[in-house]
């Protein structure tokens, strides 16, 4: 009796332990997600609407019209096309990162050759160098190319990354040896071997090292905003901040829309690879 | 005769698989020789030159850059800026994502609705969220005419006592679902059954906290930490877009210093050594604070 008046007690005092939690937790949540609500509502408001309502009472698309006709003197448009540098620079740089990430890793995992411990380490040991040592010394590199102001210059710095070899290197070694051997008693080639059999069988290391290089190539500013002059080669968060900061810092509507078109495709990116997303941080949080 | 044949067979296969693998590295290795290795000895050499990136004559001053670094006020102002910045941002952050964390743990129902949602931040570009968070916490934005139907306002950016601490809260609300993913991994791989025979001894919840989840929550600590001090060091896109670097140089910080003195002032020898002291500073950091934290845990 006494014991199973104890244990509904307890019951009780669990369901009133669920109940705050799940109150703090959407309260928490609304914290969470009211920027990007208003973010967006912020982008389709009248001017007079945007500092002090919270919902609009009319809806507007001329912000977003304005945005879109943007131009320079001598051309137009110059906000579509720094979206579209915006893919360009990240979407060849992820597919430049997997790739040869892929390749070092399986070199550095699966093959053996003289030197191979060295460059296991020099992988670490690149991991650990900040980027504002590099800031300077790769600026005057690409003035010495001629590369200021190039799709190129905005690329180099981040065509291999260590941590993607790093990524592929720990996962690789897993992979079984008899399905390697099997390959190569099939007459496959090294690259064959990596594309066609390991690949497709790290598919989840893969897919968190696109996704989160291209998050980063996407956000990236400092780089950009060193390398990048011309307002028609400029990716999107270069641009917006340049008419943050210039001309158009009196526009909130214009200025919304902006960073409403900058979130949106990550966002997207995000809900479309939560899974990846969840698993990645999950992993840098258990290896380190 | 034949053992022989097996032998050079032997060689050949594996000078073979040698070829290959020096193959499959060579365009890691000339990339990194390239962008990695020459840039690096450069801002070395460069950071004992006097040098205006545009004129040819780069003079070998010694360590006059390094010294003038150290005498300039500016260093000294982003430097306390920066610590005034982790001061807010560390305690804030690891509350705010343990606590989130500790709840997720607890529920098992939208668990994964929930971690989601406090991730969702986490992906929003510093460009965008700089300006979303400008506008809302302007004088006359919609924060403060809310807060003005309680009789206060707050000027988040434009008081120099508290404009660093605003930018803190902000990056506080991009990364604490990321950190509390971390500690959600860490606090899923503590056993059960410690807290099993706790409870069996008598713990309280209080004494379980501070004695089980605290201690073997350790590693994620450090990761946090590590990733918290290093952003704290790397801040430039908020202040950037939302003060730049104002009210007073209340929010200048080391990477505003270098962008400013090498790509405005054009003096590239003093922003390499300012940038060498900067990541000396910032592996001292990580350095203390490791051997401070880490514990070695074992249990099992």
């Amino acid at each position: 009796m006494g014991r199973s008046v104890r244990l509904s007690n307890r019951k009780q005092s669990n369901t009133l332990g669920l109940t705050v939690i799940y109150s703090l937790l959407s309260i928490g949540l609304i914290f969470m997600i009211f920027p990007y609500v208003w973010m967006v509502l912020a982008s389709f408001k009248i001017p007079a609407e945007i500092y002090n309502r919270f919902l609009p009472t009319q809806f507007t698309f001329e912000h977003y019209q304005t945005i879109f006709s943007l131009g320079t003197t001598g051309s137009s448009h110059t906000f579509i096309k720094s979206i579209f540098n915006s893919l360009f620079v990240s979407s060849i740089t992820t597919a430049s990162v997997v790739f040869f990430g892929a390749v070092t890793g399986y070199a550095l995992a699966r093959l053996n050759f003289p030197g191979k411990t060295f460059l296991n380490n020099f992988v670490l040991f690149q991991m650990l160098f900040p980027v504002v040592l590099f800031l300077i010394p790769r600026f005057l590199l690409m003035l010495e190319l001629g590369w200021i102001n190039t799709y190129q210059g905005m690329m180099a710095p981040f065509m291999i990354s260590a941590w993607a070899i790093f990524l592929f290197t720990q996962f690789f070694k897993t992979v079984p040896q008899t399905l390697i051997d099997a390959a190569r008693i099939d007459g496959c080639s090294e690259l064959r071997i990596i594309f066609k059999i390991i690949l497709p069988l790290s598919k989840s290391i893969t897919m968190i090292i696109a996704i989160f290089t291209f998050m980063a190539m996407w956000d990236e500013f400092l780089w950009y905003l060193i390398v990048t002059k011309d307002y028609n080669l400029m990716p999107l968060s270069v641009l917006l901040g340049l008419y943050t900061r210039g001309e158009y810092s009196s526009y909130p509507g214009i200025l919304t829309a902006g960073a409403t078109l900058l979130t949106v495709p990550i966002l997207a990116l995000f809900f479309l690879f939560k899974k990846y997303f969840t698993e990645g941080i999950t992993m840098s949080g258990i290896k380190g | 005769m034949q053992m022989l044949k097996r032998l050079i067979h032997g060689i050949q296969k594996r000078r073979f698989t040698e070829l290959v693998g020096y193959g499959l590295v060579a365009p890691y290795v000339i990339y990194s020789l390239v962008f990695w290795v020459y840039p690096f000895l450069w801002g070395l050499i460069i950071a004992f030159k006097k040098w205006n990136i545009i004129s040819p004559d780069k003079e070998f001053v010694g360590l006059d850059n390094f010294i003038r670094v150290i005498q300039d006020p500016l260093f000294w102002i982003s430097f306390k800026n920066i610590l005034f910045f982790m001061i807010v941002y560390i305690p804030l952050v690891i509350i705010c994502s343990l606590s989130v964390a500790l709840m997720l743990n607890r529920i098992k129902i939208l668990r994964s609705f929930f971690a989601s949602g406090y991730l969702m931040s986490y992906v929003s570009a510093g460009v965008a969220y700089s300006i979303v968070f400008n506008l809302l916490f302007a004088g006359d934005g919609l924060i403060n005419s809310w807060l003005g139907h309680v009789g206060i306002t707050i000027p988040w950016f434009s008081d120099p006592r508290i404009a660093m601490a605003s930018i803190a809260m902000i990056v506080v609300w991009k990364f604490m679902g990321y950190y509390g993913l971390i500690f959600l991994a860490g606090l899923q791989s503590i056993p059960k059954s410690l807290y099993e025979s706790a409870e069996i001894d008598g713990a309280s919840n209080w004494t379980q906290f501070w004695r089980i989840t605290i201690p073997l929550l350790n590693p994620s600590f450090i990761i946090i930490l590590v990733f918290a001090v290093m952003l704290s060091f790397n801040v430039f896109t908020e202040p950037y877009m939302i003060t730049g670097g104002g009210p007073l140089d209340s929010t200048q910080t080391f990477v505003m210093q270098i962008y400013h003195q090498t790509f405005t002032a054009l003096h590239a020898g003093y922003g390499s050594s300012f940038a060498i002291l900067v990541a000396i500073i910032s592996f001292t950091f990580v350095f203390v604070i490791r051997k401070m934290v880490e514990r070695d845990i074992s249990y099992g």
